[in-house]
């Protein structure tokens, strides 16, 4: 067992202090020693997508990230997303559209599609198509997905 | 994964006393979509690394320059984003862009760099034929400074590489395409993305008039190594730029440059056949494209 | 995005007044999943809690000749190591892949679990795990299903004793048996005639003969989460499982069985599941169990995905021979076939289900099918959605084109004249209910993509296909409970795992039946000891078999309520309703009482009424089969074998859909899954058995570049005992992708592929350019 590392970062907006054990992922990290359980482990090889995160603005698969690799960083997961109790319209509109079904690409993909529109207001179904594409999802087929982030690219730009 | 020591140098030279150090213990770890796999699957084409030095505080690995005069230089730890969006690449070296362009996810650009796509040292890694086509040069940092060689000689074998233990990539160097220059990168894969080329094809072609002046080709996962089509190259200078030409090159390209294997990804037959169609659709790309139509 | 509902629509003008069936609900859970609060398996932890993780053989067939855990033992942080001999007792059958947990002598597929090692950190585990040495005695592995069957094939492993079919009992009700090749030296496990007529003279009356064999790849259920399961032997002697399954009661009895435990001493808790599919019945829980009472501490076993593309229970390749004959006139004069279905190193491939199907598509006097589950030394298979069914499907449906080609004749209409319709036989006499094929395929020639097809056929390198696809359906007996509160508002308790949507729709039927808005009804999923029983969520019956029993539970809490406001409301019951969240008088509504007080009535301290729980339990019977229709528009690359998904169709009949948002759901993912097949997915093997593509870089589910928004035509031919017509949804969405797909490409390039996914290789390969 090698030291442990002690790094600080900032989580969902919160700064943290922790120790980290250099081989584990920063998915390993965020799910056991900090008990966010929302980014989920699909493959552990970057090829699902479901433990997709934001890392200083970048949309970034953790489970290749070794947990010292955060030190300093700005992380934002799914449970991040909420603002002041309510829903991210990302996160309604998956809900209204019914884009999710057994729920577990759910917390990867929302944060690609939320990546998607923090950088592209008005995104084509091409392009909806192209930032979606490292979040794997079984069971909807996508369409609803597809459907989900133009509902919420619609209410967004009606604000 | 195993456990292992952990080191995040803030400069080059840090980072290769760490990697001198921790001699053939000791691995650099930049983007992590390659060996962070490797090494939870224990398939690392090296001993387990007892140490490893991560590269993401380095930030004089990072960035990309242009001058007229030395040409395009790219950090080794430039994400696959970056060099895929940077308007330097994409004005000059637009194969370059393509391929950066196509790795694995957004996540994995996002992740990925081009010095640890190029030092993963994969047949199939998109940024090299690229590379080759615009004649790159590796520049290696050691604790005895730094040395450069053109990329072509820094390909050893699968994972292999010219690095010696200690040593680290520093940087990538292009020189000026000459004027009326068209490049393009493509690869096939069976998904549109999210997969590993089965064949990856560059092409940079440099015409005068109507006439093939120069000519580079590259080509990914058809040998043990990204390898430049010598053959090609040598059916296209001084021919005039025509279809014929461009068979001509492609069929060379497919027979005397390509030496692909069978694995689960493609037999041997279809990655010739590939090598052949998509060099000869790629040199009328290229063409196109020198020709001031990109 | 085109989404077209047009036989609902014509439906709804009669308008009889549904509120909240047939009405486009979210989901129950949906903001739970959207925030990552849902609970799965993994997301389970305990104080001392220990992970395990196994060694998988890393030969297809060997023998242990033995293991030396000392190494692993050392290595600081482990807990302990088990293998076979070390186990807790258990009721072990090597016959059955889900009776036996590791094998002491014999190893049979490559991947197959020897052993496990306990650590608190799943790192240390892991790692033990490659430390525990084997000595093997490698022996030769039988691979090709085709040529196992042959008399003299060398054997994959000893005889068979004590088949179990229950599992396979839960996706598919059907009325035959396979014969078990029990004791007989013989690769075959099973084998099942099916014949009807005289297929010689059939034959001889046809104008076009068309025999082809098909193959169709070995496939991953690739559910995002792997298997997990957590479990507890705590000192009380009680059993407890978290799970991510689709059938705890099952799983409950299983290892009631296994440990001999009395049912009432074991708790399954089914954890939401990260999608099942077929594949995620019963798999780990006995290891799991068995651990945890080995050391009475909580145990957790995550497969990585490695190890569940390795060691779960994937669908299985097929190869099928099929010979067909068509009068001018289109009619089907005869069909022979011969199915073989690899099953891996353990019974249980669902042949049968693919007999049943590609001779129960359409009428034809005579028919001549023979299936036969082979085993081999590859990883056991399990189900996949409609298991069986789209491997057959690729054959019938490849030969329809086929002949309506040779015939010059279209072959939609083709396929209307053929089809079956209600009173039909199935290939074992079986006769159909009523059921909605003819209807899925006159819904299809009005999708855009039918409609289109001529002038994208007008592109070159373009092509339209079209291809059916159907499932029986599967039945077990259901119950649910359904309460009252003080405030009005109702819980329903169900025993089945939540795995599509269904407890949204049971929300949806008891809100219905009581006449109250959506938001007074609440649904949980129970566990084995709190639940009432349902069969495994499987086999597409779910809303099918607990949304009746669910209806029958609200029914019987509205009697009882009628029952007990004869008095206070002076009419007898006949003469009463709910409306609104009252009982009423018809008639003169201002007569009436509140839920609420109800609730109250039958609540507080000296209520004057008994508490009302609803109770509703079914025997489940009579099969509703779902049939489907779907279109494919792909474009072709004939130089590099590309093909590209352009647009994509699916017409299903879903009897009545009680929540079409999560009814097109299921057709648009399982019509994905069965554009994977088509296109891209398969498990690819070496000569020793090796799987080479054990990850999802290599193993390619389809993303959201390759696929487009699937246009989905909800087709409604009620059912004769579905709760408001419904009938079973879920599987039959995937069966006809890969023919489709297959019809498609053909068409856009004249080329017949014979063995899916098709690849650009293969394409090219039928193209002759390769």
């Amino acid at each position: 067992m090698m030291p442990k590392q002690l790094i600080s970062l900032t989580l969902n907006g919160l700064p943290r202090e922790l120790a980290v054990e250099p081989s584990w992922t920063l998915l390993e990290t965020v799910r056991e020693a900090l008990d966010l359980t929302g980014p989920k482990e699909g493959c552990g090889t970057g090829d699902c997508g479901a433990c997709s995160m934001i890392v200083d603005g970048r949309l970034i698969t953790s489970c290749l990230m070794l947990a010292p690799q955060a030190a300093g960083r700005e992380i934002t997961t799914i449970e991040g997303l909420q603002k002041n109790g309510s829903l991210d319209p990302v996160q309604q509109a998956f809900i209204d559209a019914g884009g999710l079904q057994c729920g577990f690409c759910i917390p990867g993909m929302v944060m690609a599609a939320r990546h998607l529109l923090d950088h592209n207001r008005e995104p084509s179904l091409t392009e909806i198509r192209e930032a979606l594409a490292g979040n794997l999802c079984r069971c909807t087929g996508y369409t609803k997905i597809y459907e989900a982030v133009q509902l919420a690219t619609e209410r967004m730009a009606a604000r | 994964m195993r456990t292992f020591e952990y080191h995040a140098p803030q400069t080059i030279d840090e980072a290769v006393r760490l990697l001198q150090a921790g001699g053939a213990a000791a691995r650099p770890l930049a983007g992590g979509t390659d060996i962070v796999v490797q090494m939870k699957e224990s398939a690392t084409k090296f001993p387990y690394p007892e140490a490893i030095v991560s590269l993401d505080r380095v930030s004089e690995l990072r960035g990309i320059d242009f001058s007229e005069s030395e040409g395009l230089r790219i950090g080794a730890g430039t994400t696959m984003a970056d060099v895929a969006a940077s308007p330097l690449v994409r004005e000059r070296y637009l194969a370059l862009a393509e391929g950066a362009g196509v790795v694995g996810s957004l996540q994995t650009m996002n992740m990925a760099t081009i010095g640890g796509n190029v030092c993963n040292a994969a047949p199939s890694a998109d940024t090299a034929p690229p590379l080759l086509v615009y004649e790159a040069q590796a520049v290696v940092v050691g604790t005895n400074g730094r040395r450069t060689l053109p990329l072509g000689d820094f390909f050893h074998g699968p994972g292999l590489t010219a690095l010696e233990p200690g040593e680290l990539l520093a940087e990538l160097r292009m020189p000026v395409p000459p004027a009326n220059t068209g490049a393009v990168y493509l690869r096939n894969t069976p998904r549109k993305q999210m997969d590993i080329a089965v064949v990856g094809v560059a092409v940079a072609l440099t015409l005068s008039g109507d006439t093939i002046e120069r000519a580079r080709v590259a080509l990914g996962a058809v040998a043990p190594t990204p390898v430049r089509a010598i053959a090609a190259e040598a059916a296209l200078e001084g021919q005039p730029a025509s279809d014929e030409t461009f068979a001509r090159a492609a069929e060379a390209a497919a027979s005397q440059d390509a030496r692909p294997i069978s694995d689960i990804r493609a037999s041997v037959d279809f990655r010739r056949h590939l090598v052949k169609v998509m060099t000869a659709r790629l040199l009328v790309e290229a063409a196109s494209r020198a020709k001031g139509n990109s | 995005m085109a989404q077209e509902t047009k036989v609902r629509e014509t439906q709804r003008t009669d308008a009889n007044g549904h509120h909240a069936v047939g009405q486009r609900v979210k989901r129950l859970e949906g903001a739970a999943k959207v925030t990552g609060k849902t609970v799965y398996a993994d997301d389970i932890k305990f104080p001392g809690l220990l992970h395990a993780k196994a060694l998988y053989a890393p030969y297809a067939h060997a023998l242990i000749k033995s293991i030396d855990t000392t190494k692993a033992k050392q290595l600081p942080g482990v807990h302990s190591v088990y293998t076979a001999t070390d186990l807790p007792h258990y009721n072990r059958n090597d016959s059955n892949r889900r009776n036996l947990i590791f094998p002491d002598k014999e190893v049979l597929f490559y991947g197959q679990p020897v052993a496990a090692v306990l650590a608190e950190d799943p790192h240390v585990a892991e790692q033990a795990a490659g430390l525990i040495e084997v000595q093997w005695e490698v022996l030769p592995a039988v691979l090709d299903p085709v040529a196992a069957i042959e008399p003299g094939s060398p054997l994959v492993r000893d005889p068979l004793s004590d088949v179990d079919r229950s599992e396979e009992r839960g996706h598919v009700s059907v009325d035959t048996q396979e014969t078990e090749q029990e004791g007989a030296p013989s690769n075959i496990a099973s084998h099942a005639p099916f014949k009807r007529g005289d297929v010689a003279a059939g034959f001889a009356e046809a104008d076009v003969i068309v025999e082809r064999s098909w193959k169709s790849a070995m496939v991953h259920q690739s559910y995002i989460e792997p298997h997990s399961t957590v479990a507890d032997y705590d000192i009380t002697g009680e059993l407890k499982v978290w799970t991510s399954t689709q059938a705890p009661f099952y799983i409950r009895d299983e290892l009631a069985q296994a440990f001999d435990l009395p049912e009432n001493r074991i708790r399954i808790i089914a954890t939401e599941v990260g999608g099942g599919f077929g594949g995620k019945i019963y798999l780990t829980e006995l290891m799991v169990a068995a651990l945890a009472i080995a050391v009475k501490r909580p145990v957790k076993y995550i497969m990585s995905r490695k190890d569940d593309m390795l060691a779960a229970t994937p669908a299985p390749f097929a190869h099928i021979d099929l010979k067909t004959g068509m009068t001018k006139d289109g009619t089907l004069t005869a069909l022979e076939a011969r199915l073989i279905y690899d099953s891996g190193a353990f019974p249980g491939a669902p042949m049968l289900a693919g007999c049943m199907l590609i001779g129960g598509y359409y009428r034809c006097d005579n028919i001549d099918i023979q299936g036969y589950e082979v085993l081999t030394n590859k990883v056991s298979v399990g189900a996949l959605r409609a298991p069986g069914a789209h491997n057959a499907t690729f054959a019938i449906e490849s030969h329809i084109d086929m002949m309506a080609k040779e015939l010059g004749l279209d072959p939609l209409e083709v396929r209307i004249k053929n089809a079956v319709e209600e009173g039909d036989l199935m290939p074992n006499g079986q006769v159909y209910p009523r059921i909605g094929l003819r209807e899925c395929l006159e819904a299809i020639a009005g999708s855009e993509v039918w409609r289109n097809r001529r002038a994208v056929e007008a592109t070159p390198n373009r092509g339209v296909g079209l291809a059916i696809g159907g499932w029986l359906g599967g039945l077990q007996p259901a119950s649910a409970i359904c309460c009252l509160n003080p405030d009005g508002t109702v819980n329903v308790t169900v025993g089945s795992a939540d795995i599509t949507g269904t407890n949204t729709s049971f929300q949806q039927i008891a809100a219905e039946v009581l006449k109250l808005p959506l938001e007074m009804v609440n649904v949980t999923s129970g566990d084995t000891k709190t639940a009432p029983f349902a069969g495994m969520s499987a086999g597409s019956k779910t809303t099918y078999t607990v949304g009746r029993a669910v209806l029958l539970a609200a029914e019987d809490m509205k009697q009882q309520m009628f029952e007990l406001a004869k008095q206070r409301l002076e009419v007898e019951p006949e003469d009463m309703e709910v409306a609104e969240g009252r009982v009423q008088v018809k008639g003169a509504p201002d007569r009436a009482m509140t839920f609420q007080r109800f609730g109250k009535l039958s609540t507080n301290f000296g209520a004057p009424f008994p508490v009302l729980v609803g109770r509703g339990a079914i025997t489940a019977r009579k099969s509703a089969p779902g049939f489907t229709a779907q279109a494919a528009d792909v474009e072709v690359d004939p130089e590099t074998g590309d093909i590209t998904l352009h647009a994509f169709a699916i017409a299903q009949d879903a009897g009545f859909a009680i929540n079409p948002l999560s009814v097109e759901g299921q057709m648009q993912g399982g019509a994905s899954q069965g554009l994977g097949i088509a296109l891209w997915e398969e498990m690819q093997y070496d000569e020793h058995g090796r799987l080479l593509n054990p990850n999802l870089l290599d193993y390619r589910l389809p993303t959201s570049r390759d696929l487009p928004p699937i246009e989905t035509i909800i087709v409604e031919v009620p059912s004769e005992e579905g709760p408001f017509g419904a009938r079973i949804v879920g599987e039959p969405s995937i069966v006809a992708g890969a023919a489709a797909v297959g019809n498609a490409v053909f068409n856009a390039c004249g080329a017949r592929v014979d063995e899916v996914p098709i690849t650009p290789e293969r394409l090219l390969r039928a193209l002759g350019k390769l």
